[in-house]
């Protein structure tokens, strides 16, 4: 009964790349026949393996846009120009965090900043790409975004019949997503086949919407900025472990802290140990269901490595069932003096479905905690604890 | 050999059918309204997860409950799943006192052939709000429990019909590969 089939995954062994280009390149031909198709990529390896797999198969008549959103990290910009550029794309730039930064104006719900951060995106681009004659866009979704997506139970094929968007009317392109069964380990592969340079393929994630899912809450240019900077510390630190993390990076919260009740502080590091609750909610996964919860800071009483502290996030949640986050103070200024909060996450995982938290030594943790504290607006730091599930990987 | 695995919007749900292909199996996703009809000629069905309640009514599982009920192959429910095995064999389905996300230990009080070889105790990840309770009416046996969950793995009275609540096929469950190769191992006879 094919009806009831609604995908094929994991034929990890089977996956052939070279026939795979030959089926997608003709599969791309046919869909935008004699006219011209847009691809947006962002340098990660999806999107860029995606374009180089649909400048095969139309050549010129691709136009390739890389939007500059205000949400890269520092000298992001010129390194994906140059990845892409190195593959013969056909590269325009859109320098437009103007427009981003309207649209997130005043909005600190981490759903309502991924909508307006969608509209944004397929508007700019929309409009980009109409300006160059495309009427089909080309996009690099893959097996996880959209299974995720789907969430509940429907019976549609791809995941924008399931989103129940019309890209024509919304957007005025038809949408061709070519890796759409595809798992990250066989974009990878096909990486290596299309001659993707090895450093772009092995990136490691980077959302879409960038460090917007990191600077929790309202995005503005202070926080922005103090964002990029703990990113560069962060990236540059943990890169030196050996091996490196699957996938590391810094967030921002504004730091107003508050105490928590000796209860919880009890529970969760023992009687000599403090909590706090930041202000900021974050999201997670709890029981497949999306969370979106708060995050607890903790200081036990005497000074413990991370690995030894895993246990203690049950033990908080069970506490307090809205709380999704449980962090770790590593350092930070007396009172409220800083202004922010940096999180540091790092995380160890196969296939990102389920994660958890990398032993980071506390000696490392404290040397990134004294060179983010620099800058005199990070008040406090702290290492994220949380597993996924409860929490998710990025923190919106 | 076929089994396959019914989808019912977790998030792991397609992480069963990839472990289960690593194992020399042929599998693919297919919907809950499917039939037993539809099933002519699988060796062995797998139920995954899901974000919903058995306790907000059994419209989303389709025809579930009647696989569960007269299926003759070995049929094997993760999670959701697995509480939906323990409802229609008269456990009650509560919300958990304290839900386990994430890291769990899981204690082993009867082996059976699903949990051949994992030990007397092994961590596994689970992800759920529910859990399965025992009535003294159940018509299963609870072959493991955890701290803070009761039924971590249930077996039907005289029949291959199991469940666990953790989730086997993710990586943080070093042992779900052997659980899995179990269920197979089963559905070979």
């Amino acid at each position: 009964m094919g009806v009831f089939k609604i995908s094929d995954p994991g034929e990890v062994e089977a996956f052939d790349p070279a026939r795979f280009t030959e089926e997608k390149v003709a599969e791309i031909r046919r869909f935008v026949g004699d006219g011209k198709a847009a691809i947006a990529t962002s340098g990660g390896v999806d999107s860029t393996v995606c374009a180089a797999l649909a400048h095969r198969a139309l050549g010129e008549r691709l136009a390739c846009f890389f939007l500059d959103t205000g949400f890269m990290r520092e000298g992001e910009v010129e390194e994906v120009k140059g990845i892409l550029t190195s593959l013969g794309l056909p590269l325009r730039v859109l320098s437009v965090s103007d427009r981003f930064m309207a649209a997130l104006k005043g909005k600190s719900d981490a759903e309502a900043k991924r909508i307006a951060f969608r509209e944004t995106f397929y508007t700019v681009l929309g409009e980009a790409a109409r300006a160059e004659g495309c009427d089909v866009l080309i996009q690099g979704t893959i097996a996880p975004d959209w299974i995720e997506t789907a969430g509940g139970i429907k019976t549609q094929h791809n995941v924008l019949e399931q989103l129940g968007v019309d890209t024509k009317t919304a957007f005025g392109f038809r949408l061709l997503e070519p890796l759409l069964d595809l798992y990250k380990d066989q974009v990878r592969r096909l990486a290596v086949h299309l001659g993707v340079r090895l450093d772009a393929s092995q990136r490691q994630p980077f959302p879409g919407p960038g460090l917007m899912v990191r600077c929790i809450g309202e995005v503005t240019e202070e926080k922005m900025e103090v964002l990029r900077r703990a990113t560069t510390v962060v990236e540059g630190e943990l890169s030196r472990l050996d091996p490196p993390p699957k996938q590391y990076f810094a967030a921002v919260a504004e730091d107003d802290r508050r105490e928590a009740d000796s209860r919880m502080a009890r529970a969760a590091v023992g009687p000599n140990g403090r909590a706090w609750y930041l202000g900021a909610r974050a999201t997670g996964v709890k029981g497949d269901e999306r969370a979106y919860g708060r995050m607890v800071v903790v200081e036990p009483g005497e000074q413990t490595e991370p690995a030894d502290l895993l246990g203690i996030v049950e033990k908080v949640i069970h506490e307090d069932w809205g709380v999704v986050r449980v962090l770790l103070r590593v350092d930070g200024r007396e009172g409220k003096a800083g202004g922010y909060a940096v999180i540091v996450r790092a995380v160890e995982t196969r296939d990102f479905m389920t994660v958890k938290p990398t032993p980071v030594p506390r000696e490392m943790l404290r040397r990134i905690a004294s060179r983010t504290m620099e800058d005199p607006r990070v008040g406090l730091v702290c290492y994220d604890l949380t597993s996924k599930p409860p929490a998710t990987v990025e923190f919106e | 050999m076929e089994i396959p695995v019914v989808f019912l919007g977790g998030q792991y749900n397609h992480l069963i059918v990839r472990a289960l292909k690593e194992l020399g199996v042929s599998s693919r996703l297919v919907m809950p309204r499917i039939t037993l009809e539809d099933l002519r000629g699988a060796d062995g069905l797998v139920m995954g997860g899901g974000p919903y309640s058995v306790n907000d009514g059994m419209g989303r599982f389709g025809g579930l409950p009647e696989i569960i009920e007269r299926a003759e192959f070995p049929v094997l429910g993760i999670c959701l799943s697995h509480q939906l095995i323990g409802k229609l064999l008269g456990g009650e389905v509560v919300k958990g006192r304290k839900p386990e996300y994430g890291r769990t230990v899981i204690r082993v009080l009867e082996e059976d052939e699903i949990l051949s070889g994992v030990g007397k105790e092994f961590t596994a990840w689970a992800s759920h709000n529910d859990e399965v309770r025992r009535t003294g009416n159940e018509r299963f046996s609870v072959l493991a429990d955890s701290e803070y969950c009761g039924v971590e793995a249930l077996r039907a009275h005289g029949r291959p019909l199991y469940g666990v609540q953790f989730h086997p096929e993710v990586a943080e469950t070093p042992k779900g590969k052997d659980v899995l190769r179990n269920f197979i191992g089963i559905c070979r006879r």
